[in-house]
Order: structure tokens, then sequence, then C-alpha cells
């Protein structure tokens, strides 16, 4: 027995010593559900999603697109709900609306980084790709905050607390990175891996991706035209456009991972503000209606797109004043007009990122200035055709389509008729209308830079004479870059650059 | 089974009766010490029973015992004496105070050692302390006992949460649990609240590090040393312990009383606000006109108790049965437990069953034992993610107005008024709908196991080896019914949720095996030497694994083949092991002075091979002055002891923590495509471990023959090289930066005073008081270069911070402006207070903790109490927050709902020269938004009004017991029976300014370091109340 015993202290002890003098013992620490190494193919749609998700989240956050389509009377409020109040308030502060600027760098810039980061010498087209986009952020973020980190941004622990740079500097060099990305484009050759259903956006088309950033480059300098100083500036880039020879963005620039009707992986609009996967309306959806003013203008333009912006009470059309506190009878979700399906086609629908229509207006604004040769008329009138397109105005039931959108801009109202109108006013006031619902912050930007479309009121219960023309510094900022972030400038009166 | 079962009972009460039938006499005498004074209550037993008697007031004893059998005296204190009866029926005993506090305790890894020896303070619960009320965990049987353990019963569901912190926290965002130890072998905090209270035989608090440094990482935060029951040698033992108590609402937040259901002054039939007109009692149509017409009508009144009365009376029952005896070589202890709970949310159910085997056998010079348990249960609650918004139960509760009688409402498939198409409220669902479509159902099995060989191969050698194991599964089930409503409904109803259902388990396997030697050495006349060396290692290996259908087809059927969507599935797996070998020399000079020499050599899997070793170091004094200096011994101080120690133990990181991993974001895949991100904290290149060392002083006395005891301690910890999660720049990219820095430093004062209050043995009386005292505070030194503070958990307009210079955790958030007088600084405009900066609003652990227990014994009468005392301390109550929304506040009806001048307020006219604000006296302009906007755009969002002072003052236990006399048992089998009536909770102070809850729940879905965030989570605070029989054969 005793020998036996012994045996068993023995074993016991070479199970406690021999575990430790297997190298392999400790080598456990490699995480089995995640992965250390990824290629850029299997980044990059995550990237171009975060993009959809930073401009059109309703829930749990709200992002771009909510905030636009509120600041320029797009929605509004039904009756029995108290969900804008804050916009409506225009309570500017740290924790207004910070997600934007939170969200993009987080995960949207992040992510794209992170493509070129993960890249190799066979992977420029993505590295390429990732350059357009982070322009494509970084003019959204520069647009809404002004000074920004840019030089320094996105380098993780490498640099915790990047400094602020001027917001003209970083316009300046995003000219020059989307140039460079257009020449790693055009210089790559066969070693050059070419996405394919990695990029959610063109499916690995590289010549869109060169008519995107030359779209791109198009809406910095535009956006520049009131600054006297940069006047030469713009031509010289303008012209360097012309001689790269690709063009502009034809077709809408539209996001789809594969989307499908399932707890979320609907479209992400429509998710929010639509229907959810058993088909019932959503709070937002029933929430989120037409404002007063955007009825009546399109109303008294006749414009037929109304019935594809907004969903048609049995009642007839009709919108809510913003910042209504006691409502009259008759604002309940069934009697107002709420988001309509032109923009809530189904949980599989596109997310537009860019759409042609507004690549036209932008060509059309340049022809106008003379920046561009070309007709900025014809321009003009094939940017609102391209938005009846894209809203589905023009089809009929049958699957026909017809002219309705001549018929419109035909008509010799003032912002519809081209010969009507103050040019620069039309466009800017028909840009608004074309991106209603789906990039309501370039509407609020292009306001901030014209001032049109001219007379849309503020809220009811609002003292400030207009809406805010820059967001406040994140409360993030103020948190975790302290020794860097700026002085707020004010939110009503200190202008972003370009429209100084 | 059950005829089975009582004919093995039958057997054994035979086979006892037997035993019982030995020849009695009565046998007397004086005990004295060993300067001839007279004892006054030592205790006498029967060596092998558990009958016995105390001597009285002169040191003489009288009790029945049959020849042969052994008497044991004891007296703490005092070296214990056993005398044998033999034909004399009188025994005078002289006590030896010489060599006091020989109790033998279990020490790291299952080694005893003598209390004398130890440097370091620890504290022993025993089984009768533990069992005052029949708890249903140890952890609550523990509460208030122990100076210097905070236990927080964070959730007071069917199954309750606690949370354990020894001395405060040391860690910002690490773990700051302490150590669970198991019969000798490292456990888990599951396996301790898996637990059958009634099969421990003692819990060993080892406070500090110094005394888990053996331990290596997990030594960080102390350690909790469990020693199950064993059999005794010489006797065979049943016994019976069965427990019935009942849990009620102990108390509801203080809720206002004169206005109900509507919105901006508005009767609103459908709202869940109270922001309607005042209460004028005329009967009023509630909620939507059905599609047939119907509608209700209740009076515009409030409703008394109407939310209170959505609950329950629970009800626990709890059977333990076990079976222990032995012989000169061996011993076993069996028990079975039962315990089954209906709680006091309707539906709410749990179930367990424990099961323990613990046996040894010794065989020549070795002796094998083995300690298993096993247990299982099940669990069926509510469920957490109720509605569109994925609320807890609670929050619909709340969202019920003063004047709706919610409980008429139970009747949701039959009374078309409670269906979700017909309940009154537009926004949120029936909690008695949401209860039975909303469910969380879990079965878990727990097997320990914990099997060690010992062989002393000679007096002074010995051998021991160890494995324990600790394994859990896990399955359950959680599913929420899909909302939709008749398409006919023009009314507003809730927003429409879609249904799920969620299948996890969970596998976690833990085992552990360790080698020791130890030898115990006479160097010479005055010298000893007691050494051990050890290796050891440990593995976890753990592994969840859960799948989701969304929108379910077949209504009520939960099942994941349920749906024609995509499945969501993940699995998480994470294997974390260390190794390491001890070694500890602990020198005794003349059986005074002892020195403590430990260390351990640690290896983790957490780190790379080049950096993954580190050494944990403890050295200790221990000084029995008045063994030393016999002089001092007096009359008055029978007993001193004074240690000190210091060590350096280091706080492990997690598993692949310090390597950056892709990561695929929640909504993918999609259809054909895949995704994956960096995950979004960024870690430092070189981690490394938390470096906590620990100072400490403690002096043990006893006064006046042991009537008094006093044990004090103070101690010192400084953690460095925080493994902290920096918030950096969001710009940076990364949403946090995990690295070593930053300093915590806590400091500390404990106190335990023992005192035999009054004793007379004459009349059967006596009464003794434990009162522990512990004081402690952690202080951030620093943050980091870049910061001054890092957020643990953020909640609406503030958050739980570790933040520099001030006590952790701290709570931060939006506060009042105020002007050098204090006065609040309001909006010229509008009257309404300045919202401003984030400030540190206090912070959330106690100033200090008193706890108190007492014994007053009369005759066979027990009366045991048990209270304590928290001060000192803030919390957040997210439950306060909720309820200014709802306009069911105090404060909502402060001003009667009409604009007010701020008291005492001011406004800023102006700026001086220097450009600093002057203020005038704010006398005429009143708040904007009285009747509601004021409270629920301007009041909430200012988080001060919401922190609250977390006193409390509060009767854990109460527990009444009659021991049945020895006498009247005599010839009955039984050998003890004794009747209790317990309570838990019974009573609770708290200060007026908490009007919300019991400060301790804390919000489960937070970090565990966010001490002091209350939230909904829970269901109002209770009590309970049962009565409890004990039987022993």
């Amino acid at each position: 027995m005793k020998k036996y015993i012994k045996y068993v202290q023995v074993s016991l002890l070479a199970l406690a010593i021999s575990s430790c003098d297997n190298d392999n013992y400790l080598d456990v620490n490699v995480d089995p559900n995640n992965p250390t190494e990824v290629s850029p193919d299997l980044i990059l749609p995550t990237a171009q999603n975060y993009t959809v998700r930073n401009m059109y989240l309703g829930v749990g956050g709200r992002y771009t697109n909510t905030f636009g389509n509120i600041m320029m009377a797009n929605w509004s409020e039904t009756d029995g709900y108290s969900w804008y109040d804050d916009e409506f308030g225009y309570i500017m502060g740290s924790n207004f609306y910070d997600r934007i600027f939170d969200y993009s760098y987080i995960n949207t810039l992040k992510t794209y980084q992170e493509v070129i980061n993960a890249g190799d010498e066979t992977t420029d087209n993505f590295t390429a790709i990732a350059e357009i986009m982070k322009a494509y952020h970084f003019q959204m973020l520069v647009d809404g905050y002004g000074d920004i980190p840019y030089f320094e941004a996105l380098q993780r622990e490498n640099a915790a607390t990047p400094a602020y740079d001027s917001a003209e500097a970083i316009y300046d060099d995003l000219i020059i990175k989307l140039d460079e990305a257009i020449t790693t484009i055009k210089e790559a050759d066969s070693d050059d891996q070419v996405p394919g259903s990695g990029d959610i956006v063109f499916n690995g088309n590289m010549t869109s991706w060169i008519q995107f950033a030359n779209t791109l480059k198009l809406r910095i300098l535009v956006r520049q035209s009131g600054m006297s100083s940069k006047q030469a500036y713009i031509q010289e880039n303008m012209n360097n456009i012309v001689a790269e020879g690709s063009g502009f963005l034809l077709e809408d620039a539209l996001v789809n991972p594969g989307y499908s009707n399932d707890d979320g992986k609907q479209n992400p609009f429509f998710q929010d503000f639509g229907e959810n996967i058993a088909g019932e309306a959503v709070n937002n959806n029933l929430a989120t209606c037409a404002s007063e003013f955007v009825i009546d203008f399109l109303q008294n333009a006749s414009d037929p797109r109304i019935d594809r912006l907004y969903e048609e009470p049995a009642g007839g059309h009709k919108g809510t004043p913003q910042g209504l506190t006691n409502y009259p009878d008759g604002f309940e979700a069934a009697d107002v007009s709420n988001i309509g399906p032109g923009l809530l086609k189904g949980s599989t629908q596109s997310s537009p990122i860019m759409l042609a229509a507004e690549s036209l207006f932008l060509q059309a604004e340049a022809a106008q200035r003379g920046y561009l040769s070309g007709n900025a008329q014809a321009l003009y009138e094939q940017a609102i055709t391209a938005s009846f397109n894209f809203l589905g105005a023009d089809a009929n039931e049958d699957g026909s389509t017809d002219d309705d959108a001549a018929t419109y801009f035909g008509q010799s109202k003032t912002n519809v008729g081209w010969s009507s109108s103050d040019p620069i006013e039309a466009i800017i006031t028909q840009k608004w209308i074309a991106l209603n619902g789906t990039n309501g912050w370039e509407s609020w930007v292009e306001y901030n830079r014209t001032g049109y479309p001219a007379n849309v009121p503020v809220a009811l219960n609002q003292t400030n004479a207009d809406r805010p023309v820059r967001l406040s510094y994140p409360a993030s900022e103020r948190v975790g870059n302290a020794a860097n972030v700026p002085n707020q400038p004010n939110e009503f009166s200190d202008k972003i650059f370009w429209a100084n | 089974m059950r005829t089975k079962f009582s004919g093995i009972l039958t057997l054994l009460l035979a086979f006892v009766v037997q035993i019982t039938f030995a020849q009695e006499k009565t046998v007397s005498g004086t005990v004295t010490d060993d300067q001839g004074l007279p004892l006054p209550g030592v205790n006498i037993i029967i060596k092998g029973t558990s009958s016995g008697t105390q001597t009285d007031f002169d040191g003489i004893y009288n009790l029945e015992a049959s020849n042969g059998s052994t008497l044991v005296f004891s007296y703490i204190g005092f070296e214990t004496q056993e005398v044998t009866v033999g034909a004399a029926s009188s025994y005078d005993v002289t006590m030896e105070a010489g060599n006091t506090l020989d109790e033998v305790v279990v020490t790291s890894f299952g080694i005893k050692r003598q209390k004398k020896q130890l440097s370091y303070q620890s504290e022993e619960v025993d089984a009768e302390q533990l069992n005052v009320v029949q708890p249903q965990n140890v952890a609550q049987g523990l509460t208030g006992k122990v100076a210097g353990l905070q236990i927080n019963t964070t959730n007071n569901g069917v199954n309750p949460g606690t949370k354990i912190v020894l001395r405060g926290l040391r860690s910002i965002s690490g773990n700051s649990t302490a150590l669970v130890v198991i019969d000798g072998s490292i456990a888990s905090e599951g396996a301790f609240n898996a637990l059958n209270p009634n099969d421990v035989e003692s819990v060993n608090i080892l406070k500090g590090a110094t005394a888990a440094v053996l331990y290596g990482s997990d030594a960080a935060n102390g350690a909790l040393v469990v020693t199950t029951k064993k059999g005794s040698t010489e006797k065979f033992k049943v016994a019976i312990n069965s427990t019935t108590t009942f849990q009620e609402i102990a108390y509801m937040p203080e809720f206002q009383s004169e206005y109900g259901i509507g919105w901006q002054t508005q009767y609103e039939r459908i709202e869940n606000t109270n922001w309607g007109p005042r209460f004028d009692g005329v009967v009023r149509p509630i909620g939507p006109t059905l599609l047939d017409g119907s509608f209700q009508s209740v009076p515009y009144a409030p409703v008394q108790d109407n939310l209170k009365n959505f609950y329950d009376t629970g009800v626990t029952l709890q059977n333990t049965v076990s079976i222990s005896g032995g012989d000169d070589t061996s011993s076993f202890y069996l028990s079975i437990g039962e315990q089954d709970t209906k709680g006091i949310v309707p539906g709410d159910k749990y179930n367990r069953n424990t099961f323990r085997f613990n046996g040894s056998k010794t065989l020549g010079d070795l002796t094998l034992s083995v300690n298993t348990s096993y247990f299982r249960d099940d669990t069926s609650v509510s469920g957490q993610q109720i509605g569109a918004q994925d609320r807890p139960l609670y929050w619909f509760i709340l969202n019920t107005p003063n004047n709706i009688p919610l409980s008429n409402y139970r009747d949701w498939r039959n009374n078309k008024f409670a269906n979700p198409d017909g309940f009154y409220n537009g926004y949120y669902e029936n909690p008695f709908w949401a209860v039975d479509n909303n469910r969380d159902n879990d079965k878990s099995g727990r097997f320990t196991s914990n099997i060690s060989a010992e062989w002393q191969a000679n007096e002074w050698l010995s051998f021991t080896g160890r494995m324990g194991i600790n394994t859990l599964s896990t399955i359950g089930k959680e599913y929420r019914n899909g909302l939709s409503f008749n398409d006919d409904i023009t009314y507003s109803r809730p927003n429409a949720s879609t249904s799920f259902v969620t299948d996890y388990e969970r596998q976690y396997l833990q085992y552990t095996s360790t080698f020791i030697a130890n030898g115990e050495f006479d160097l010479s006349d005055s010298f000893s030497l007691d050494a051990l060396l050890g290796a050891t290692n440990f593995t976890s290996e753990d592994r969840r694994s859960q799948i989701t259908a969304n929108n379910i087809s077949v209504d009520g059927f939960y099942d994941i083949s349920n749906s024609a969507g995509q499945l969501q599935a993940a699995v998480n797996e994470e294997t974390y092991r260390t190794y390491g070998y001890l070694g500890q020399l602990n020198f005794g000079y003349n059986d005074y002075l002892f020195l403590d020499v430990s260390g351990r050599y640690d290896y983790t899997s957490s780190l790379p091979s080049d950096e993954n070793s580190y050494f944990y170091p403890g050295v200790g004094l221990s000084f029995i002055a008045t063994d030393a200096i016999p002089s001092i011994k007096g009359n008055v101080l029978n007993y001193l002891k004074i240690t000190a120690n210091n060590s350096t133990v280091y706080n492990d990181l997690k598993p692949y923590e310090a390597v950056e991993n892709y990561l695929q974001p929640a909504y993918f895949p999609f259809a054909n495509t895949n995704g994956f991100t960096i995950q979004g904290t960024a870690t430092d290149s070189d981690l490394k471990k938390e470096k906590i060392n620990t100072t400490e002083f403690g002096a043990n006395f006893a006064f006046l023959k042991n009537r008094l005891t006093l044990d004090a301690s103070v101690f010192k910890t400084t953690t460095t090289d925080l493994l902290t999660q920096v918030t950096p720049s969001v710009t940076s990219a990364a949403s946090s930066l995990l690295t070593n820095i930053g300093e915590l430093e806590g400091k500390g004062v404990e106190l335990t005073l023992g005192a035999k209050i009054l004793s007379f043995p004459e009349s059967d009386f006596s009464w003794d008081a434990n009162i522990n005292f512990s004081a402690y505070e952690t202080v951030v030194n620093e943050v980091s270069e870049q910061t001054d503070q890092a957020i643990v958990q953020a909640f609406a307009d503030g958050g739980i911070y570790a933040s520099e210079g001030e006590a952790f955790p701290q709570i931060k958030g939006s506060s009042y402006v105020r002007d050098d007088q204090g006065s609040v600084v309001v909006d010229q405009s509008t009257g309404n207070p300045i919202i401003g900066d984030v400030v540190s609003l206090g912070k959330t652990t106690p100033d200090y903790i008193i706890g108190l227990t007492s014994n007053v014994r009369y005759k066979g009468f027990t009366l045991s109490t048990t209270w304590d005392y928290r001060t000192g301390h803030v919390y957040y109550s997210q439950l306060g927050h909720q309820l200014e929304f709802t306009g069911r506040s105090m404060a909502s009806v402060s001003s009667n709902r009409q604009d007010f001048v701020i008291p005492n307020s001011v406004y800023q006219s102006g700026t001086d020269a220097n450009g600093n604000p002057q203020y005038v006296t704010n006398t005429n302009i009143p708040i904007t938004g009285g009747r509601q906007n004021y409270w629920t755009n301007h009041y909430n969002n200012i988080a001060e009004n919401y922190v609250k002072d977390a006193t409390a003052v509060k009767l854990r236990e109460l527990a009444i017991r009659y021991s049945v006399p020895s006498d009247f048992l005599k010839n009955t089998p039984l050998n003890k029976v004794s009747l209790g009536v317990v309570g838990t909770n019974l009573l609770t102070w708290l200060p007026k300014e908490n009007r919300y809850a019991d400060p301790e729940f804390n919000n489960n879905t937070a970090n565990s370091n966010a001490v002091g965030l209350g939230g909904y989570f829970q269901t109002p605070p209770t009590r309970t109340y049962g009565f409890n029989i004990n039987v022993e054969f």
C-alpha cells in the first residue's frame, strides 16, 4: 500500500512540475475568436459601412443626416413625441450631436486608416480608396467644426492627443491627398489587387473612384468659391481636374453590403426611420414628419417629388411647424406627412453617400462661376432630372417613365425655372430639395455658405434669429484632449473659414 | 427513493440511540487561571458531542457526563485542556494562560499555522455566526461581521448578487474581488456563491496581500479561505435544518400624490407620466377607446401603493440534511440541500440543490481526503430587455402614473384593458404582460472537487499534493415575445418590438494542482523553523456561446429554428494559465518572536514569454509581548501580540488583453460581405502587471482575562503601474489606451472589539457583543501625464471616475454654478440655474463602516442581531432621474408646479475690470417651465440633483432562537433541537434626501468597479422574515 501511495505523491509532484517545464504550457495567449491579422479587402467593407452609419443612424444616437434635415426644415415632429426638442432649441453644447465627431474618428476614419495600415505593396488600390474616403469624412468634419486634428490624427497610441490644425490647411491638404490617390490608382499595375465585392460602393470600378475623387475635389473647391484670396488656386485645381480627364461622378454613389431584413442588417436609415424586421413602423417613423415650411414650398412649386419625399396622409399633405409645444388636434402620426416612399423603399435599399444630382449641381455652379466650361443651365436641369430619377418621381406605376422633371423645371417659377431665377440661388435651393432625406448635412453646410434656400424659418420656440453655423467641440475632446482643443468659437456667428 | 432514504434514516437512528445509552453521572469542579483566580465563562464540552456547559462567575461548573468521556475545557487566550472522566465526580482544572492563541488557523494552500506565528491580520467567522439567519449564500452571512470586509448586495432578486471587497478597491480597471479558496484550492466567486452555508465550517478572511502572497497574482485583493465541514472522528451525527422565509417589499421610492396622468398640465388618457392637472377625484376615462367603443374610467385620484401592489410576497424554503461521522482513521460528511424560491416578481422562480461529500482516510503515515460538491440550479426571471427600448421590468412599473390601479391589469389574457391592444399606456407595455412574455431561464451545474494526499514522512516533514477542480456549465434561454397590434387600431401604442430567442451556453473549467513540502524544525532550544516549499499551477478555460433568432414565426414558440431570418451566433473562448514556485520560512525565537519570509515566483500566460515572470515577496514579524515581557502581563492586560508586514504583489492582465485584435462589428456579416476592424482599445506595446505594495501593522490585545479583546490594524496599500484604460483624444482613433500609468493609494484602520459584556452563569444569562470598525480611503495619486481622470462608467450628464487627488471611485457630473457665497447662479432671462461643468460630486465608498453583532443568551434563548452602519459616501440614482421625467418625484411638486424664484440665487450682472463675473441677488426672476419643462428638461440635466447621501443603518440580521435544554432530550434520540425566528433587513434607516432605493444596489450592466451607480435594474428593496428548525441526532 505504502509503495502505491508514494507513486501518488510522485505523480502529483510530476504533474505540478512537468506542466511548468513545458514551453507550450503558457503559450495560450492567442485570442481564438478574433484574428490578429486581416487583409484590407476585409476591412474596407467595414469602413464603408461605417460611412453610411455615420450619416444615417437615428436611434441610439443621431448623425449628420438627421441633424441637417432638422436644421434645414425638411423634418419636424409629430404630436405626441418630444423627439427633437434639443434640435429645435439649438441646444448647442459639447454633448449636442457629439457622436458625429466621435464616431467619425473612432470608427469610420480609424477603419479607413486601418485599410492603409494593414496593406502591403499589392493593395495600392485599397489605399487609394481609403484616402479618398478619408478626404470625404475630413471635409465633413471641417465643414461642421472648423479646426480639427488632422495631420497628427489617427495614430492611436503613437499620438494620443493630436494637435488641432487650421481648417484651411486641412482643406488644402485634402486636395493633395485626392490627387495622390488618383495618381496611385492610375499607376496601379498588374501586381495590384483590384477590389471586388470588398468594395461595397463601386465594386472595384476604379474609374468610378477617380470620378468620385474628382467630384470631392470639385466640392472642396466650390465651397471656397467665395474667397477672393483663393480664386487662382481654385481655377488651377479645376484645370487639373479637367486635365486628368476622367470627369465627375455620373451615377449615384450607393453603398450596399448586402442588406437584408434581419436584425441589425437592414439598411440603417430604413431600420431607424422606417420599419423593424417584423414590418412594424418604428417610433422614429411616427415621430418624424415634414415641416410646414417644406410642404408649403413643394406645393407652391407644384413639385411632384412631394409624394416621394413624404407619405401622403388621407387628408392630404400636412407638415408641422418646428417647436410647437401644444399641438391642436389633427397632428398625430396618421394626420401628418411622414418620411415618404422615395426615401424609405425597403430593408435592402442602398445607402447614397453622394447623389449624381449633387455632382451635377456642383458642376452647374462651377460652370456658372466660370471655373469650368459647360452649360450651367443644362447641368442644372440634368441635376433636377437625376433627383427625379433617384426618388422615382418620374416613374409611373406601370414601370414606364415620363418627363415630369422637364415639366417641373419648365415652370417659370423662381428657383425652379432657370430663366426665372438667380442661378446660384436656384442651384443651391434645388440642391436642398434633391438632398432632402439623404444628405441634410450638405444642405446645412451649403446654407451656411450661401444663405440659400432663403427664408427657412427657425423653430417657433427659438430666440436665435438663425440656425447654428457650426457644432460645438464634443465633450470627449474636453476630457481626452483638453490641452489642445481650442476655445469654443461661437456656434451662431463664427463661420467656417470658407464662409467668411 | 424516498422510502429507501427513510429506511436508512431509521437504521441511523437506531445506531445513534445505541450510543446515547451509556451511563451518565454529574461531574463538577472549579476552573481557575494560573494565579488561582476563578475563570468565569469557560466552555466545557464533552468531546465528540455538542453538549456542554460554561463555568459560572465563581469558575464552577456542573454537567452530566459518562465514565470514560473526555471533557474539553476551552477559553479564548488559554490553552485548551482535556480531562478524562474516571471514577471521581469532581475535577478542578487550572488553565494555562501562557501560550495564548494557540488556535490553529488555516492559511494559504490549506497550510495550518498557529495563530501566534501569523504576522498579518485575519479573522475567522464560524458556522454559527454565519448561519444566524440561515442566509441563502455565504456572502450575506458574512455581511457586517468582519472589519474591512465590505459586502454589497447589489441585487435582491431570487438569486441575489453580491460584490465582495476587502479593504477597498486597489485597481481602477482591474479585478478587485477577493480570492476564494475552498479547502485549500483556488475556487471562484461563483463557487463561493454556490456553497450551501450549512456546509461551511468556517471562513477565514485573510485581509491583506501579505497573507495571500503565496497565491501570486490572485493575492492582491486578499482571500476568503473557506473550510467545509468534515466528519467528527468520534461521533455519528445526523443534522436536519429547515428554514422558511418570506420576502416582501420593504419600502418604495417616495412618490408625490398630488398630480396624475398627463403631459404639459393637460389630462392625457394614455400617458406614462404624471404631468396632468392636480387631482380632483372626478371619474375620468383612461386609456384608448377600443375598437368596440368601450373604454375604462377611474377616479382622478392617487391609488395607494399602486406600484407596490404589483409585487407578490416571496417564499423561500431551504432544507439541508447532513450525515457525518468517522472513526480513528477516517471521517466523512455528507449533505443534501435544497432551496426553492418564489420571487416577489410574479413568475420569478429559483430552485437549487447542493450535494456534498467530504471524506478522509488515514493509512499509516498517509492521509487521503476528498471534498466534493455538486450544485445545480434552475432560474426563471423576467427578462432584462423588455420592449423596443430593451428596458428592465422595474422601468415599466415606474412608468405607471399615480392614479392607475396597476394590479387590476394582472389578467392580460382575458381582460381587454390589460392586453397589448387595450392597455391604457400608450408608451410602455403592461408589466404583467411583460413578465409573461419576456423570460430569462437558465440552468447551471457546478462541480467542485478537491483531492489531496498528505504524507507525514516523519515527525518534522510532510508532503502534500492537492488537485482542485471547479467546473460550471450553464445553459439558458432568453426570449422576448414580439409586440404587434391590431392593424385597425388608430390610437397611440408603444413602439412595436420584435421577438427574439437566444440560446446560450457556458462551459467553465478551472483546475489547479499543488505540491507542498512542509518541515517543522527545532533548530535549538530557542530557535524553531517552519519551512515550506512548493509548486503550483492553475488553468482556467471559459467558453461562452450564444445563438439568437429574431422575429420568430410561430407565436409563443421559442426555438431558434422558428425564424425566417439569419441567426446571429457568437462564441467566446478564453484560456488562462499560471504556474509558480513558492516558499515560506517562519523562524521562531522562544515562541514569542516570529519572522516570516515568503515568496512566490510566478509565470503567467497573459504576457509574452520574455516578460511573464514576477516575484512576489512578503516579509512579516509577529511578537507576543506578553510572553516576551511577562511583567506587563497582569489582571488588566493578559495578552498582547504585535505584528508588522510588507509585501509586493502584482495584479495580472486579463487573457489577450496585451494583444490588439481585429473584431467583427456586431452587424457583420451581411449577405456576401464580411468585415473586420481593429479593436477600439489601443494597447501599449510593453504592458506589465499592476504592482501593489502593502504595509500593515497590527496589534491584538486581550484584557480582563479575555473578557475584552481588541484587534487593531493600520495598513497602507500603494498600487503603481496601474493597468488603466486612459481616455485619449478620440481623434487618435483609439477609444481608449491601455497602459501602465497612474498610482492609487489606499489607507485604512480596522478595529475589532469583542466583549463579554455581561455573564451570569448562575442565572444562565450572558451578553456578548462584537463591534468592528473599518475606515479606509483609496485616493488617486496620478492618472497619467496627459489627463487627470479616467472614466470607469458613464451615465447621463456624468460618470464614475478615477480623478487625480480624489477618492476613488468618484462621481462626477453636471452641477449648479455657484458664486463665492455658494448661491446658485441663474440665467437672467429664464431664471433657471445655469448648468455648470462636470465636477466631482462625491466618493462612493464609505468613510467608515461599523458592524455590530450581539448575542444575548438567557437559558435556552438567544437573541442575535447584526447591525451595520455605513456613511460618508454618495451614490447616483438613475431611478431618481427617471422619476423626474415621469413627474412622480417629490421634487416635481415642491413648487406646486408653479414658476418660483430659486431661493438664495444670483444672476450675473456683468464683469469687473479684471473680467471676473459680478453677481446680483435674484429676488424676482422665477424659473421658466415650472409646470413641467423645468423639471423634465432642465432640473434633470443637473446630475448633482441625483447624487445622494448613501448612508445607511441596517438591522441586517435578527434571530431569536430557542434551544431545547438537553434535559428534555435525554430520553429521545435527539441530541439538539433548536427553533428560531429569523429576519433580514427588517429595519433600514436612510437619510431623508435618499428617497429612492437601497444605496447598495448597483446597475448590473455597469463595470464592476463602478460602485455607486444605482439603477432601476432591481426590484425595490426587500426584507425577509421566517423561521428555522434545527435538529441533530
